[in-house]
């Protein structure tokens, strides 16, 4: 079983889904049951997987590879796809963080009866697309992945959404859809100009697959294809990732060959595929001006599909960023610290200075995440330890801490159906627990030390301050975001929660926290506070990775 | 292990107060009554402690590993030496004092046990600033501070002012720490650490200009937290929460760690640095004095003396004697204190129902007959403040000031504005707390209209007021009450031979004097201080008053306003409508092609269909059966074929 332990973690949603799917109607009651039971299974199967997790081991492990797609195309070479699962220190924490994610989003989604069936189908083959992702270590494997999120997510808004959601959940398939687009087409560059060593030996008859000298026989296969003695028929091309970041393998005179790359309106092809994937990526992160999406997408979608939105769907895009655009495009990368870096201080403070202006509850969080995930690009984009590590650990605690945000804001809009932040006052009187949590979450969002929030923004200021091309004024101003966090959750606080109890409309039951959702709540918290204080959980685990990923 | 059993101190006196905040909030209105007997015991534990340790000829550096990241391990370093020692014993001793005083003042409060827990987390945020051996870990407990602060004032939440002053405080503050931090990540880039020891080495390899920069930064977190010019706007509204609070956080010990961060820093901050916290001290002392010679509100006017207070600390450390700032940090500690726990018991013994306001001065006078206890408390504390001599204050200032004369030669003779706007600082100082005492204490009384009958505040209160009264006598601190330089405070703070001007001391007491007297003739008039004057009462909303606007979130919320609203708009109209430009250009584009395909591309068809139609009938018309017709047409394509293949190809 641990052999194939990545495939049973989308497996198993993946299973759920089918089932659900084809489920007659009277067990309508035990769908959620079934959903539930999926990711817990999946949860469970974590244990084995750190059990024979080596932390101190930096590379790739517990990899799963199976030749999926083999295709001769004449001139064209050899299509080699392969379905290549792997984990190392950048993808782990975000896998667990996703289990996580989702299974709280189920918890949430319990009182879900419209359309039960394709709601839980949906949800599950969301989960499973969005773990695969993170464990994808083939680019096509990888792009199916990405795209098959589309799909569940666009249903799921556009369904069970708010009162604009046909809109909302079309804005959010077409900014996605245009982003996987532009990395489709570097995908297919990159598929043109790099080529599989070790299956190209294989193809051509070079070597017997022996284990002991792939290291030689790939170097000798390299060497024979810069001096040009393979021809074009005789090639294996890849879309794996470990080929697809060794610069060897890349064919001379291919389109995105590093040296002998070519030009297009003055621009090398590399660095244009480079702002390609970095666009496909941006819209997910959100980067600004490419976030419009997200408000509108968390405004309308149903409390869970928010949390699953904030809480991992857009660490997608950082994950992207690192393992991808940097992966495929170091140098791309380092030459462009200074509009990265500017782009991350842009999306901090203009993030920051709308969630200052909503009305909308949910689209002021909706805000403070472009703000907080501007933190994730800064710490990518100066390109250093700290910055690495501390963008993967900002990620995980924005997942922690929007989630709890997001499941917040629905406790109250279970109670109300008004998510205005000027219609409530003094809240404190009528639903004291309540008031109490959502101060824990605003506190460790806005960066108080002993919170996860704080340690992300910290070492990824710290990264940016690290990178010797990266301005001094770019992360500087970029403190102003926790400025603003501190003046938005506060001023919301102050407004939503304190004086005199008034709510403006017809009165409700305002019922304090029932026990689902303390169940939901509190190990949130006490997971924010943990890695806040011990941050070396993350850090343990990310450093050796990220340390070889430098190399 | 022995390092384990040399921290040991260090960790319970951490630990102590955390642990009784963790038990008293988990342990709800259960503990209420005893909430704060624990608190007290909990802090005179603490301050046997700090009392019992000192060894303060030795500094002792402890580090734990806290986490690695990359190459680098971030270390959470502790200090004890001298400088800490006196903070420790300071903040214990007023904290013991402030919470005996709470259990009577806020008596029957429903919340006790939450008031006391967060005295307790503020006490360990505070010793951890106080403790803290790198610059990082101390801006950890500066944020916790800032957290305590705020929890705090906003004690009552029902009440919207409260609320809504904890906020300003508290993104007031995240200003100034926003510019803290980005100058300790700045020292970790240049230096590669934050040690308070290796930072005295290591910053010889910064260039002059960033060291400025970096100190200007630094000098930032200090501005947010002692309420610098212009992050000063939240300590005035602080004063809405209760004033033993008052008294511990925002008079003595949490605005004093801003002059103890520069106490700290003082030897990376380069002249330049200097002279900008001179004049943002200079600026923020006086504009204080300024405001509190109108305030009208008994805890707003000690509020704007400590603004001032504090902008006279920060002023003698940029004129490069940090010695002295401490020394009168610490004299101000315990008579400011002793001042608001003095006026906290005049509004304790006025306090009736909601219309009578208890914290206006207007609604005083006369009180020294039916407070007599309280009188002599607020008299001896305010004479320190005001700068009398035989007073601590009188000491402390002195040394300032004769600091100020002496330190001339960094700037040359624009170094006087220094010392002189500190005489004149201290000359308004002596009148508004003239102005105070006699607006509570003397004249005919004014509250007896509103049937109140004040009586004197029980021993738990008056005890710990007389403490204080008690510290702010010269002798604690100096044999002559003329010359701090002979005593034992600042030889203990590393002070080896001191200056004495002697004329320094003379001119401060005519200025006083002066100040005093114009007091009295003011007190004189007809009348005194403007009292019944109809335009006093606006006096609030005078200039510059949009620094503690009334108005909730005026004074920070605004200026974002406008450009949080700019950026909606631009949202909307520029980045959602380009968006929105390209999808109706899709659209529309979409909607031509459509209308193209069916009218033209299908016309198109429609023509070549019909074209083959009636090219059909005239093809069928040729196969008519007939032999030669088909010979003929065969020839002429052959024919065309030929032609084709020798002309073309």
């Amino acid at each position: 079983m641990i052999d194939h332990i990545l495939s049973l973690l989308i497996l198993i949603p993946l299973l759920g889904a089918l089932v659900i799917a084809f489920l007659p109607d009277q067990f309508r009651q035990q769908l959620r049951w079934i959903a539930l039971g999926a990711l817990l299974a999946d949860a469970l199967l974590l244990l084995p997987l750190f059990m024979n997790y080596q932390k101190l081991e930096a590379g790739l492990q517990l990899a799963e590879n199976i030749d999926w797609i083999t295709l001769p195309l004449g001139s064209l070479g050899v299509v080699s796809i392969d379905y290549s699962l792997a984990v190392d220190g950048i993808s782990i924490p975000l896998v667990v963080l996703g289990i996580l994610v989702l299974l709280l989003g189920v918890i949430s989604s319990w009182n879900v009866i419209d359309k039960a069936k394709a709601y839980f189908s949906l949800y599950l083959l969301l989960s499973a697309s969005i773990l695969g992702c993170f464990m994808a270590q083939d680019l096509f494997l990888f792009y199916l992945f990405f795209e098959f999120m589309l799909l569940p997510m666009y249903f799921l808004i556009g369904l069970w959404g708010g009162p604009r959601r046909e809109y909302a959940a079309i804005k959010f398939f077409i900014y996605t859809f245009v982003g996987s687009l532009l990395i489709l087409v570097v995908m297919i560059g990159l598929y043109l100009s790099v080529i599989d060593p070790l299956e190209t030996a294989r193809y051509i008859g070079l070597a017997t697959p022996a284990h002991a000298q792939a290291g030689e026989v790939a170097l000798m296969i390299q060497r024979l294809l810069a001096e040009g003695s393979l021809s074009a028929d005789q090639l294996v091309h890849s879309f794996r990732f470990e080929y697809l970041a060794d610069p060897g393998n890349y064919i001379p005179g291919s389109i995105l060959n590093m040296e002998t790359g070519r030009y297009i309106l003055n621009m090398p092809i590399r660095m244009l595929a480079f702002w390609f994937m970095f666009l496909g990526f941006a819209v997910k992160l959100p980067v600004v001006p490419f976030h419009t999406w997200l408000p509108d997408a968390h405004v309308e979608a149903p409390t869970p599909i928010s949390v699953v939105l904030a809480g991992i769907l857009l660490k997608i895009g950082g994950y992207g960023f690192i393992r991808i655009v940097d992966g495929f495009f170091p140098y791309e990368a380092q030459y462009n610290i200074l509009p990265l870096g500017l782009l991350a201080m842009i999306s901090i403070v203009y993030g920051g200075f709308n969630a200052l202006g909503q009305k909308d509850l949910k689209k002021m969080i909706a805000y403070s995440s472009v703000s907080h995930m501007g933190f994730v690009l800064l710490g990518i984009a100066a390109f250093t330890a700290e910055g690495f590590n501390g963008a993967i650990y900002q990620m995980v605690s924005h997942g922690v801490l929007s989630s709890m945000l997001f499941l917040l804001t629905g406790v109250l809009y279970d109670r109300t159906h008004d998510r205005s932040i000027e219609n409530y006052r003094g809240l404190i009187q009528v639903m004291p627990k309540f008031t109490i949590l959502t101060g824990v979450a605003y506190f460790a969002s806005l960066g108080l030390p002993g919170f996860s929030g704080f340690v992300g923004e910290l070492f990824t200021l710290m990264g940016a301050f690290q990178a010797e091309e990266m301005p001094v004024w770019i992360p500087a101003l970029s403190t102003l975001g926790i400025v603003l966090a501190a003046a938005y959750f506060l001023w919301t606080y102050q407004r939503m929660f304190f004086g005199e109890f008034w709510y403006r409309n017809a009165p409700q039951p305002f019922e304090d926290l029932t026990n689902r959702e303390y169940g939901m709540l509190v190990p949130l918290a006490i997971l924010a506070v943990l890695l806040g204080v011990l941050p070396g959980i993350i850090f343990n685990v990310t450093g050796p990775a990220v340390a070889l990923f430098l190399d | 292990m022995p390092e384990a059993s040399r921290f040991f101190p260090v960790n319970v006196l951490l630990l102590l107060p955390f642990m009784v905040f963790v038990v008293l909030w988990l342990s709800g209105r259960k503990f209420n009554r005893l909430a704060g007997w624990l608190g007290a015991l909990a802090t005179f534990v603490g301050l046997v402690i700090s009392l019992w340790i000192p060894n303060p000829d030795k500094v002792q550096v402890f580090s734990f590993a806290w986490t690695q990241i990359g190459e680098r391990s971030i270390t959470l370093d502790f200090r004890l030496d001298g400088l800490s020692y006196l903070m420790l014993a300071v903040v214990h001793f007023v904290a013991l004092l402030v919470q005996l005083y709470s259990t009577a003042y806020l008596k029957g409060d429903p919340n006790l046990h939450r008031y006391f827990a967060f005295i307790q987390l503020f006490l360990f945020s505070m010793l951890g600033i106080v403790l803290s051996g790198n610059l990082l870990i101390m801006y950890v407990f500066w944020e916790l501070v800032g957290l305590s602060s705020y929890l705090l004032i906003g004690f009552w939440y029902q009440k919207k002012r409260p609320v809504w002053a904890a906020q300003k405080a508290f993104v007031l503050n995240r200003i100034g720490d926003a510019a803290f931090l980005t100058g300790i990540l700045l020292l970790i880039y240049y230096t590669g650490s934050t040690d308070l020891e290796a930072l005295t080495y290591s910053i010889a390899s910064i260039s002059p200009g960033m060291l400025t920069f970096i100190g200007i930064c630094l000098f930032g977190g200090c501005m947010g937290k002692s309420a610098q010019f212009p992050l000063s706007g939240w300590l005035p509204d602080a004063m809405e929460g209760p004033t033993p609070v008052s008294a511990l956080i925002h008079a003595a010990t949490m605005v004093a760690a801003g002059i103890f961060l520069l106490a700290r820093i003082v030897f990376l901050l380069t002249p330049e640095a200097q002279l900008f916290i001179a004049i943002i001290g200079t600026v923020t002392m006086l504009l204080g004095a300024f405001q509190a010679m109108s305030a009208w509100d008994i805890k707003r006017v000690l509020a704007f003396s400590t603004m001032s207070q504090l902008g006279l600390m920060v002023t003698a450390v940029g004129i490069g004697s940090w010695q002295m700032a401490i020394f009168h940090l610490v004299t101000h500690a315990f008579f400011k204190a002793g001042l608001f726990l003095s006026a906290g018991s005049v509004i304790h013994a006025l306090h009736g129902d909601d219309s009578f306001d208890a914290q206006d001065m207007r609604n005083m006078g006369g009180l020294r007959k039916p407070l007599p206890i309280t009188f002599i408390c607020y008299l001896v504390c305010a004479s320190a403040l005001a700068g009398l001599p035989f007073f601590s204050g009188f000491l402390s200032k002195d040394a300032i000031i004769t600091e100020g004369f002496v330190n001339l030669s960094a700037w040359g003779n624009f170094g006087l504005v220094f010392p002189i706007a500190i005489l004149l600082g201290a000359g308004l100082t002596a009148y508004y707390m003239f102005r105070q005492v006699w607006l509570i204490f003397f004249g005919e009384s004014r509250y007896s209209t509103s049937g109140i009958d004040p009586h004197e505040s029980p021993g738990s209160m008056w005890i710990p007021m007389a403490i204080l009264a008690l510290l702010s006598g010269f002798w604690w601190f100096s044999f002559n009450p003329f010359n701090a330089g002979q005593g034992w405070f600042l030889a203990y703070l590393g002070v080896s031979e001191t200056s004495h001007l002697s004329w320094v001391p003379l001119v401060a007491g005519l200025v006083t004097a002066l100040a005093l007297g114009a007091g009295y003739w003011q007190s004189r008039a007809n009348k005194p201080f403007g009292l019944y004057h109809p335009q006093a009462i606006q006096s609030d909303k005078a200039w510059p008053s949009w620094l503690r606007d009334y108005a909730p979130n005026a004074y920070f919320i605004k200026p974002f306003e406008g450009i949080f609203k700019f950026t909606a708009v631009l949202e909307r109209y520029l980045i959602d409508a380009f968006v929105n430009l390209i999808a109706q250009t899709t659209v529309v584009s979409g909607h031509l092609l459509a209308w193209v395909d069916r009218n033209i591309v299908d016309g198109v068809v429609a023509a070549i269909v019909g074209s083959a139609k009636s090219l059909g009938k005239g093809v069928r018309s040729l196969q008519n059966g007939r032999i030669q017709s088909y010979f003929l047409v065969t020839a002429a394509g052959m024919l065309l074929l030929f032609i084709w293949l020798f002309f073309l190809l």
